[in-house]
């Protein structure tokens, strides 16, 4: 009889295998999913760590490191502006399109579900 | 600086411009919360794209792009269509970060601008920029700068720019951002017999002649509508006039279906 953990986990990872490996390695924290979001809903823009989390209702401390390793990950680009660190959504046609998939999917409430399980289990 | 018009769109305001705004310019349009401002600076860039296929770019400082798309709908306008025809652009940054990508070689904004081939840009607000300095001097230059960065990439642009008072006298208006602006409208609630009213004024057009005349101005469904000149009143843009002589003897003496105004 199969274990109930492998069960829900080979239930959870019934989704396009790209999404699945977006989730487990790059947006794997609601606030990464927030910013993912933000920056689909906003594709032009630049700004800083600051104005971002105003934008998103967020505490900068909390916003900035998920910032950068969704920079270092590509999902996002960051360079200097006149001594400032900004953000922007990576130019990379391959990655703007895995997003774009990933952010329309969320409008189904079961692909939902299942990203949120594998978030939580990326947070443990 | 060109002379060729760039129209509004706005019925009554291309007349009040003698054809619309001259091309390559900056062009400030002041006014209180809700008179209608980002309206103006929208059906600006809707009438470019609509009736002259002239792209455009939208640059909002804190104000979601969303907004925009939304304010649109409701006029009839699907900037969402626009920006997927690639015809239109809303950008939102913080103003210190549009200011540095302005200044510098191939920032986004150029490339943005260069890669829809746009020939209108809406700021949306200048008042943002105010945080930026520590002076009014500073401010000014700081306005110059960006104008010109604007005017480099051959943009000519609706910037608008806040004003507290909703009515009463105006409070400082800032001389400086006048200055370096190359047309300045004024945008102003007007209280005539407990009623508000809405009144434009064109106060200055750099090289051109304009109607200096105060008009009545609406927000309809379709946009911004500027309609006839007020009459018998004076004071206007105190926000608070007073009739004429004639007006207040006519409000006295004559029966009510034999005054004018």
């Amino acid at each position: 009889m199969p274990d109930t953990d492998d069960l829900a986990t080979s239930l959870m990872n019934d989704m396009d295998p790209r999404l699945l490996e977006l989730i487990q390695t790059r947006i794997n924290s609601f606030i990464k999913w927030d910013l993912v979001r933000f920056f689909h809903e906003n594709p032009h823009t630049t700004d800083t760590a600051d104005s971002i989390a105003r934008y998103t209702g967020r505490d900068v401390r909390t916003v900035e490191p998920e910032l950068a390793q969704l920079a270092r990950d590509g999902v996002l680009s960051m360079e200097s502006l006149s001594g400032m660190q900004v953000f922007t959504l990576s130019n990379d046609s391959d990655t703007r399109d895995l997003i774009d998939s990933f952010i329309h999917a969320c409008d189904d409430r079961q692909f939902r579900v299942k990203a949120i399980y594998h978030v939580i289990r990326c947070l443990r | 600086m060109s002379t060729n018009r760039i129209p509004t769109g706005i019925l009554g305001l291309d007349e009040m411009l003698h054809g619309g705004f001259l091309g390559n310019t900056a062009n400030l349009v002041e006014g209180a919360p809700g008179t209608g401002k980002s309206t103006l600076g929208m059906q600006f860039i809707e009438h470019g794209i609509a009736a002259h296929n002239e792209a455009g770019i939208i640059l909002t400082f804190e104000e979601f792009p969303e907004h925009y798309y939304r304010d649109a709908a409701n006029f009839g306008w699907d900037f969402h269509a626009h920006e997927a025809a690639n015809r239109l652009r809303v950008i939102m940054s913080s103003p210190e970060v549009t200011r540095a990508d302005m200044l510098r070689l191939n920032g986004q904004i150029e490339m943005l601008v260069h890669q829809i081939e746009a020939r209108r840009v809406l700021v949306d607000s200048l008042s943002h920029f105010e945080r930026l300095a520590e002076s009014p001097v500073e401010l000014r230059q700081t306005i110059f700068e960006f104008i010109n960065g604007l005017k480099r990439l051959d943009l000519t642009a609706v910037l608008t720019r806040e004003n507290a008072a909703l009515l009463g006298e105006l409070p400082d208006v800032e001389e400086n951002l006048a200055f370096v602006a190359d047309s300045y409208t004024l945008l102003r609630y007007v209280e005539i017999q407990s009623a508000v009213h809405k009144a434009l004024l064109v106060l200055k057009l750099r090289g051109s002649d304009h109607d200096k005349n105060i008009r009545h101005y609406e927000i309809t469904g379709q946009g911004l509508v500027v309609r006839s000149r007020f009459e018998g009143t004076r004071g206007i843009m105190s926000g608070t006039p007073t009739m004429t002589h004639a007006e207040a003897f006519a409000a006295a003496f004559l029966p009510s279906d034999k005054q004018t105004g």
